[in-house]
This record gives structure tokens, C-alpha cells and sequence, in this order.
């Protein structure tokens, strides 16, 4: 016997999660990340059949398998080339895009701001670790300046990549930040930008229990995460956000730092005008060949 | 940490409320569920079998309000979504460790328990429907009670060894 809801919701959580358990370690933030996704697809009410999710490689990778989505684990830092190529041939997919801080930021960064130059409707979420956590914890693009790993032995000298920063400032319409010690939070922010309009951007604080450090951990977080609202933030105020994620690694902010409410038209919208604009005036198809060659 | 949201217990009803505990039960139990797949998954038999436990011990309590909700009220349906609350008497994913000890997994129900009590302690300050407030303080001296079960539980196990395996364990391997 089960309780018969008359909340108008067409999904509940449980229908996006799919049979394959989860095989992160106990105790993985990713938990967490997962159970946000749950609530803001049934929130956001799609069928499951209408959602892609694509992942690159990593632990946090395989989070589409876990949901009843349509999901595609697919290359190491490619998740978003192929998002944009699944969004143009189907634009009526909602596509979730996610990923580890390597996936995106280091072996995936040059895909970060075509993705969002071109402002396709898709959702990157990047759950946030500071290391290699699948290949047994070495340093990677988001790890603090000194953090001792099996490939800094002595300390790393590099600073990290400041996620929030980078998006920014490649002129990302949609920026927040979200971590599991929050999962209303997290969930919120999550539907929030399913819902926006455009390329929209979550960097997920979520530590890795096995090789993170301490001070990175969930409890961590509970102690020490600030809203943006209670800063009184204004999330229109793209330079205000700017400040605010130079904080990235000293200050933990959660919420939305920017949202351009009247973003320009993504680039499937564009393609599907152009397509319904230029419809009859195709080429044959067997004439298509004739006008790349010069006679 | 035990969060709701949209629901406002000022005004909550008793048939909101009993929902609202079959939920909790229920979203205990998933997590349950969860938590014992984890261990079992990590060769941990140990913590799965009293996680399995556990998910029967809530599975029970939800069937029981599922069974007083029915009786008070039929199959009207409910207003009240799993989406509405996070880990009310659900243990924290981050409260687990993959070569944790049967009392760190007692330990962790225990802070589950105490959580579910505050969560309706704190839920009765704003609660004004008689019938529900009675409700909650039911609910409330339920957890207490858990906690006390889980608590004797925890005094018949002996302390944990000096090194557990989370000292001489390789860290979980990648699947």
C-alpha cells in the first residue's frame, strides 16, 4: 500500500531512479548530487524518456546510469560536445550534462567556453571533488595550491582552476553553486537551472571521502557554507558574482551567482528558425555534392 | 541534517501529517535500503546486516501509519510529496564509511534517531491543530524510544577493535 499523491506532479523522484545501484564509495557526496537530480527531474515533470543525460569519465560520470533518463557515459572530457551535437539533431530533449572537476576543467576545458559561447539549452553540472578520484586520488584541476597527492608528493604548486571564474567570464548567462550539505538547496538550484532558458552552468561542491581532504567533507561544509541570499547578492549583478567567485576555495557561497534574465536566443532556437526559414530552398540532395566542387 | 520545505506546520492537518510520517518512514527506509546495498557492495556484512535491520524496523512503522492513515481517512490522496523533506530520520550518505564497524553503523541509526526526534520537536513549536500536535508528540516519544533500542543495542556490542580495517583497509576499490 502506498500513499495516492494529489499534488500535481506527473513524476515522483523515485521514477527517474533506475534500477542500477549506485557503486561510489560510502560516504561520496555524488550521493547527494544524485538525490538532487531525483527531485529537481520531477520537479521540472519531463517522462524520463524525455531526458538525455551525458557524462563524460570519472566516478561522478556515472551518474546518468543511475537515473531512468536516457544516459550515455560517454568520452573523457567530451560529455559536452556530444550534449550539443544530441540538443541540435533533438531539440526537444531536455539534456543534462555532468561531470567530474577533470572532465570538465582540465582534459574537457576547451569544450567549456564553445559551450557556452554557442548557448545551447543544455545543463552542465560539475560535481566538484578537487581530485582524481576514480584513478585513486591524484591532483587535479580544482585541487588547492599544496595538496600532497601521489603525483605532489611534496605539494602541488599550481593554483586550482576557478571553476565559478571561468564560466563567468566566457559569459555563461546561468552560474551556481550547490554542494550536498544543502539538498533542498542543491535540488533548488539544480531545477532552477533545468528551468533557464540557455547554457546554465552548477559547479557542485562534492567531496570525494576517500581521497579528499577534511576540511572538504560535507560536515565541513554544513559549518562553513554561506547562502548567497543571506549575502544579499543580487544574482542580476553579473560583476557583483565575479567578486564574489574569486572567493572559490576559501569561501564556500551557495546559490545562484548569475542570471541574465534576458539572455539571447540559444543557438537551437536559432537553428530551427534558420530550418523553417530555409525550408524548400534545400539543394537535392544529389546537388549537395556539386556545390563544394569547383568546375 | 533534517530539512523540509513548503510545508507550513501551522497549519498542518492530521491527515498531512500522518502522510508526513509515512514519508519519512518511507524515505528512512530507501535510505536504509541504500546504505545496506553499499556495505554489501564493499564486503561489509556486517554493517549491511544491521542496516537490513533497520529497514525493516522502519518498513514496519511505515506500514503501520500507512494502516491508522487508512483507517482514519480511506484512500483520499495526500499533499504532501517526498520532495517536500530531506533526511528527516534518513542517516546522512556522508555518516557512512565503506569499512565501517557494526557500532559505527549502530552509531550512525543513533544519530538518525536523535535527528527524527529534534525534527519533531522542533516541527510541535509551530504546530496548532490539536490533533496534530498530539500526533507529533506521539511521534516524537517514538523516536525517543528508537533511540533508546538502538542505544541498548549499542552498549551489548563490544568496543571496537584498537585497529579496525579502516586503518589496514586499501581504500575502495574502483568498480
Amino acid at each position: 500500500m502506498t500513499l495516492e499523491s494529489s499534488v500535481e506532479r506527473k513524476y515522483l523522484a523515485k521514477d527517474f531512479r533506475s534500477e542500477l545501484k549506485p557503486i561510489w564509495c560510502p560516504g561520496c557526496g555524488d550521493f547527494g548530487v544524485l538525490q538532487a537530480v531525483y527531485r529537481a527531474l520531477a520537479g521540472i515533470g519531463r517522462a524520463p524518456h524525455e531526458i538525455a543525460f551525458v557524462s563524460g569519465i570519472g566516478c561522478s560520470s556515472r551518474i546518468p546510469g543511475y537515473t531512468t533518463a536516457y544516459g550515455f557515459n560517454s568520452v573523457h572530457g567530451r560529455a559536452l560536445p556530444i550534449a550539443q551535437g544530441i540538443k541540435l539533431a533533438n531539440p526537444e530533449l531536455l539534456v543534462l550534462v555532468a561531470g567530474g572537476d577533470g572532465d570538465g576543467f582540465s582534459i574537457g576545458g576547451g569544450h567549456v567556453p564553445h559551450a557556452i559561447r554557442r548557448n545551447l539549452d543544455l545543463t552542465y553540472i560539475v560535481m566538484d571533488n578537487q581530485i582524481y578520484g576514480l584513478t585513486k586520488g591524484q591532483l587535479s584541476p580544482t585541487s588547492p595550491r599544496g595538496l600532497k597527492t601521489p603525483t605532489s608528493e611534496y605539494g602541488s604548486f599550481e593554483d586550482p582552476v576557478n571553476p565559478l571564474l571561468y564560466v563567468l567570464a566566457y559569459g555563461a548567462n546561468f552560474v551556481a553553486q550547490g554542494t550536498p550539505a544543502d539538498m533542498p538547496g542543491l535540488a533548488a538550484i539544480i531545477e532552477e537551472a533545468i528551468r533557464y532558458p540557455g547554457f546554465s552552468f552548477v559547479n557542485v561542491q562534492s567531496p570525494c571521502v576517500t581521497y579528499g581532504e577534511e576540511e572538504q567533507q560535507v560536515k565541513a561544509h554544513r559549518a562553513h557554507m554561506k547562502t548567497l541570499e543571506s549575502l544579499g547578492h543580487d544574482p542580476a549583478d553579473r560583476l557583483a558574482a565575479m567578486g564574489l567567485a574569486q572567493a572559490y576555495g576559501q569561501e564556500l557561497y551557495t546559490g545562484v551567482f548569475y542570471r541574465n534574465d534576458t539572455p539571447a536566443p540559444t543557438l537551437d532556437a536559432l537553428a530551427r528558425e534558420r530550418q523553417k526559414t530555409m525550408a524548400g530552398q534545400g539543394l537535392p540532395r544529389e546537388r549537395i555534392l556539386e556545390s563544394f566542387v569547383q568546375r | 541534517m533534517s530539512q523540509t520545505r513548503s510545508i507550513d506546520y501551522s497549519t498542518l492537518s492530521l491527515r498531512d501529517a500522518l502522510d508526513l510520517a509515512i514519508l519519512v518512514e518511507e524515505e528512512a527506509k530507501d535510505r536504509y535500503e541504500e546504505l545496506a546495498s553499499q556495505m554489501a557492495l564493499h564486503h561489509n556484512e556486517e554493517s549491511a546486516r544491521f542496516f537490513r535491520f533497520m529497514l525493516q524496523v522502519e518498513s514496519t512503522h511505515e506500514h503501520q501509519l500507512l494502516e491508522r492513515r487508512r483507517k482514519l481517512f480511506g484512500n483520499k490522496p495526500s499533499s504532501v510529496t517526498r520532495t517536500m523533506l530531506f533526511d528527516v530520520e534518513a542517516p546522512d550518505y556522508d555518516e557512512v564509511r565503506a569499512t565501517m564497524t557494526e557500532r559505527q553503523a549502530l552509531e550512525t541509526s543513533l544519530r538518525a534517531e536523535r535527528k527524527a526526534f529534534a525534527f519533531f520537536d522542533a516541527a510541535l513549536k509551530s504546530v496548532t491543530d490539536p490533533e496534530t500536535h498530539a500526533f507529533f508528540t506521539e511521534l516524537r516519544a517514538e523516536e525517543a524510544d528508537h533511540e533508546a533500542k538502538v542505544a541498548e543495542r549499542l552498549s551489548r556490542l563490544p568496543a571496537d577493535p584498537l585497529i579496525t580495517a579502516e586503518d589496514v583497509g586499501d581504500e575502495p576499490v574502483a568498480h
